[in-house]
């Protein structure tokens, strides 16, 4: 018996193509909206400290920009792919789109794994990069952001070289930028927490108590930091944490049955999100494989880490009592175990919805840079909260009037945003 | 066009607390909501009373009777905002520092999303009260000890009236780290971590005029009065009246004092000239201008007008007469040319507005629900006719303290030879011992265009007292806790909160009538401390030979003198009887 490999870029065709079905869009919409407008692939010569040339591939996708200049992260990920990234750049056309903010989706990624890099290559792999695109890319163009281990750092390498290419500052080029360069107080915080806004939406509507819950989350980097924050601050207890062991190269499930203690974690965190287990061992934790966040007993599980995670196979392993996933990750879940979840009652709020809260504040990040004028960390979470709530009452209610996951009324709400923005410039 | 925060009016009110914040709060109907858990605190503890009191009136058509609607931010959220941004630490600071540090604080992340929809949402100026937990109640109140911000609300983008709402719950969050809030929790036993604050945000009851934005009346009324005057009794209550914002009356301002069940009773003035001279001349109104920016101050989006602005305004129709110099009289109405006063003659004539039945309805009620004598808090306005209906917006509602002891002071105690003090207008009920020592002002030296320094000086007299845990009696010259020195003298209530025994006398050529509008004096009744007004030529008398003769010496230029007993005052205060003495033993 032989299965097809997982190919993220299929899967986003396939949503999009049953949304299209469902809103009746004419073929060149469809055409159109199936596959990114523009694709750059590239190398990136980089000479390593040892003083020999390694030269890597990198990417940029804008899938569209009919509501405005795309936007989307970069990637420095060993497996990554043209196809993994044309994908995330659909996603995120949808997600600007569903929170209604007024950009087009687009992705960009390195084949690399940083953590075998010294931060001059790392350096000099940002600078190249921005080297091959920069004619492409812009603050009214498409603006990148961090994304899977890529930081503020990178960001800042970024935005320099861009204004060296360009001869002067363009702040808003890029967004994830440090506080005080440019970057948005509440930015960090920012998708984490917009995951939690829409939980707790979700929660309200059902009439289940937040602090009556507890919660699995799978990954430990920013937006797993952040979301447990919030979840914990509101009431939530999480019981059960994955992250990503370095040395090992496994995952490791962390579980504390009276609720694991954030700031006690960060202490023995590195920057990737990496727990030490053997002082999470020592401080009490039970050290278990990294799958089993997901057979946790628990009211919300909170995959927030990779793509591809929750599968036909684990979404089996799913404890009877989960009700809630709140997709972190993008693309965490497949189809298969979406319909399994269905089956089963558990409501999932889609990843790009559920996770847009980064790019909507990376779009708050864009209109501060732009104006040179920066908010209160107050203003950005009030108004980036407002917008989450905004955009989750507005898809469940089209949900709950067709009698439609939340995924599928989200993508229905995106999809007909994007695809209006295209017929309105006459496009198609 | 935005949304009014119009409350609805009847209806069945909760008993249980307001339900949690939804987005979209005011468009979807609802009048009163929770933000974040916690204690509600007295005031909103009080306004969710009051809603039930007004679902409970019967409907009248001359005037719209409604609790304004609400948003309480719960306890909890203050403290975790404390602890989320260690300010446990600044505690100790100047008033002002502790603002600026509240200010810098970040809200908590699980309450932004909510403040901001509400501002986004709210388009009338909003005030912010305090609510704390040891605010109000009857025993222990806290009334005016804690800051209240008014904020225009108006700014066509959400985001900088998201800013000055949120500048606002901060700063009234920060007064509960004041220097006064401080040492009134001394004095009330209560220590810093016993405080919790809730804040309750509500819609401004009032109209726009141009660049103001006030109610046309605001008063407050209680259920029983302790200076009953002409016919009234006790139990006929009384209620203060002021022009604008209520700020006048709670900070011991110029109102027009009444008693709500003989509306057209002669006012307590010495005559016409009396009547001009002392009635309200300005008033305080939400500035919709461009106020300065100031946000650590309770004031920065307040301003003060005069009673020209508001004729212009046309807001006097009903409230202001005219003084007619040819026939020495006071006209009501603005019919006649001549100066303007405010004595709301025409309101309380009720030919236009059925207000003092209405009041007095309300406070009955309000009694009632609480089972004892009540205080009430409100606002009117009163739009041109057929334009809209008036409406009176009741804005607080709390059981007014008082001793229920009886102590009987007869006319002939008054003359006990052993009386250091007799008054006959006294405020207060019951017997207080050991008064050791006595802090007076020296009729010999006061000055009353040196009030504000003798304010000072009556202050470190009663942190030297209390310091040592000597109660006392205060003796000075008109109103104390006056905000205009020259009425009295402008001690904050934190200031003389040592003393047991307040005494208000007069002199020649500064004779002033007791106020019972501030929150001074409120502080006063239900801390039980009791007021002797002692009016110059009686009835009553200050035994000043008595006094002089025991005090310490002074320095040069001192305006307070004290005096230590080895033997101990008494004082016996008959409040129903209106009667005090303080006896030497």
């Amino acid at each position: 018996m032989s299965s097809k490999p997982y190919n993220s870029f299929e899967v986003a065709q396939g949503q999009f193509d049953r949304a299209a079905g469902t809103l009746g869009l004419d073929q060149a919409t469809r055409d159109l909206l199936r596959w990114p407008l523009r694709e750059y692939a590239f190398a990136i010569p980089v000479r390593m400290d040892d003083g020999h040339v390694k030269v890597f591939r990198g990417f940029r996708v804008q899938h569209n920009d009919a509501r405005g200049p795309s936007k989307g992260g970069i990637r420095f990920h060993p497996q990554e792919t043209l196809d993994t990234i044309r994908a995330l750049a659909m996603w995120m056309s949808w997600k600007c789109a569903v929170v209604d903010i007024p950009l087009g989706g687009a992705k960009g990624g390195v084949v690399c794994d940083p953590h075998n890099l010294s931060p001059r290559e790392q350096e000099l792999l940002c600078r190249g990069w921005v080297r091959q695109v920069a004619r492409d890319v812009g603050p009214f163009r498409d603006v990148p952001a961090p994304d899977v281990m890529t930081t503020g750092q990178h960001m800042l390498w970024m935005l320099d070289e861009f204004e060296v290419v360009q001869g002067g500052r363009f702040p808003g080029f890029i967004t994830g930028k440090p506080v005080g360069m440019g970057g948005s107080l509440g930015r960090t915080e920012a998708t984490g927490y917009g995951v939690v806004f829409t939980l707790r939406e979700a929660l309200r509507e059902t009439g289940v108590r937040l602090e009556s819950t507890r919660a699995s989350v799978q990954g430990f980097g920013n937006v797993a930091q952040f979301a447990i924050r919030l979840y914990q601050q509101m009431g939530g207890r999480v019981v059960c944490v994955s992250s990503w062991d370095q040395r090992d190269q496994k995952a490791y499930a962390l579980r504390r049955e009276e609720g694991v203690d954030l700031e006690a974690l960060l202490g023995i965190t590195d920057q990737f999100g990496g727990i030490d287990k053997d002082q999470a061992r020592r401080m009490g934790y039970e050290v278990a494989p990294g799958e089993a966040w997901i057979e946790q007993k628990v009211d919300i599980l909170i995959p927030a880490a990779l793509e591809n995670q929750v599968t036909a196979e684990t979404a089996r392993r799913v404890h009877a009592g989960v009700r809630f996933v709140a997709e972190g990750a993008n693309g965490p879940t497949t189809p298969e175990a979406d319909a399994l979840l269905r089956e089963r009652d558990v409501m999932v709020i889609p990843d790009f919805l559920a996770n847009a809260g980064g790019v909507t504040c990376s779009y708050f990040e864009q209109v501060q840079s732009n104006a040179n004028y920066f908010w209160e960390k107050d203003e950005v979470l009030g108004k980036l909260d407002v917008r989450m709530t905004s955009a989750y009452q507005a898809v469940s209610d089209l949900a709950r009037r067709r009698r439609l996951p939340l995924r599928d009324a989200a993508y229905l709400i995106a999809v007909e945003r994007v695809a209006r923005a295209c017929r309105d410039r006459g496009w198609v | 066009m935005g949304l009014r925060m119009d409350a609805a009016v009847g209806g069945a009110g909760w008993a249980e607390a307001p339900p949690p914040y939804r987005r979209g709060f005011l468009s979807s109907g609802l009048t009163c909501a929770t933000i974040g858990s916690g204690p509600l605190g007295g005031k909103a503890e009080g306004l969710r009373r009051a809603r039930a009191v007004v679902g409970g009136l019967p409907p009248e058509p001359g005037l719209q009777v409604e609790v304004p609607p609400f948003v309480v931010v719960g306890a909890d959220v203050y403290c975790e905002f404390r602890r989320r941004n260690r300010l446990s630490t600044v505690a100790g600071g100047s008033d002002r520092e502790v603002a600026a540090a509240f200010l810098r604080g970040e809200l908590p992340a699980e309450t932004v999303g909510d403040l901001f929809d509400l501002a986004r949402e709210a388009h009338v100026p909003l005030a912010v009260r305090s609510s704390s937990v040891l605010e109000d109640a009857r025993s222990q109140p806290f009334a005016g000890v804690y800051l209240t911000k008014m904020i225009p609300n108006q700014a066509l983008d959400p985001e900088p009236r998201f800013r000055k709402l949120a500048e606002a719950i901060k700063l009234v969050w920060a007064s509960a780290s004041f220097a006064t809030a401080r040492a009134h929790r001394g004095t009330t036993g209560h220590g810093d971590g016993d405080e919790a604050m809730a804040v309750v945000i509500q819609a401004v009851v009032g109209r726009r005029f141009g660049p103001r934005f006030y109610p046309d009346a605001s008063g407050v009324a209680r259920s029983c009065s302790f200076y009953p005057y002409g016919p009234a009794r006790p139990e006929d209550g009384v209620a203060d009246l002021a022009l604008g914002l209520g700020k006048t009356i709670v900070e011991g301002g110029r109102c027009w004092t009444y008693c709500p069940a003989h509306p057209r009773a002669p006012a307590p003035f010495g005559g016409v000239a009396d009547v001009l001279d002392r009635s309200q001349r300005d008033f305080w109104a939400v500035d919709m201008g461009t106020p300065r920016y100031d946000p650590t101050t309770e004031t920065e989006c307040l301003v003060r007008a005069s009673l020209g602005d508001a004729e212009e305004d046309g807001s006097l129709n009903l409230l202001a007469s005219t003084y007619d110099p040819g026939r020495d009289r006071i006209v009501p109405g603005l019919a006649a040319r001549g100066p303007r006063l405010l004595d709301f003659a025409l309101l309380l004539a009720g030919d236009d507005v059925p207000f003092n039945p209405v009041l007095r309805r309300l406070l009955a009620s309000c009694a009632e629900s609480l089972g004892g004598e009540a205080e009430i808090e409100f606002a009117l306005e009163l739009p041109p006719a057929p334009r809209a209906r008036p409406r009176l917006g009741l804005v607080q509602l709390r059981p007014l303290g008082g001793a229920e002891t009886a102590v009987a002071v007869s006319e002939a105690d008054l003359d006990d030879p052993r009386a250091v003090v007799a008054s006959a207008r006294a405020m207060g009920h019951g017997a207080i011992a050991s008064l050791g020592d006595v802090v007076f002002l020296d009729p010999a030296s006061f000055d009353a265009g040196r009030s504000r320094e003798a304010a000072l000086e009556v202050a470190r007299a009663d942190r030297a007292l209390r310091d040592e845990g000597r109660p006392y009696l205060l003796i000075g010259f008109g109103r104390w806790g006056s905000a205009d020195p020259w009425l009295g003298v402008p001690v904050t209530w934190a200031q003389v909160s040592g003393a047991r025994v307040l005494v208000e006398a007069g002199l020649p050529g500064f004779e002033v009538e007791p106020s019972q509008g501030a929150h001074f004096f409120h502080n006063l009744v239900a801390a039980r401390v009791a007021c002797l007004h002692v009016p110059l030529g009686g009835p009553g008398r200050v035994d000043w030979p008595w006094l002089q003769a025991r005090a310490e010496p002074a320095a040069p230029g001192a305006l307070v003198r004290r005096v230590r007993l080895e033997r101990p005052l008494a004082a016996r205060v008959d409040g129903r009887a209106r009667r005090g003495v303080v006896l030497r033993s």
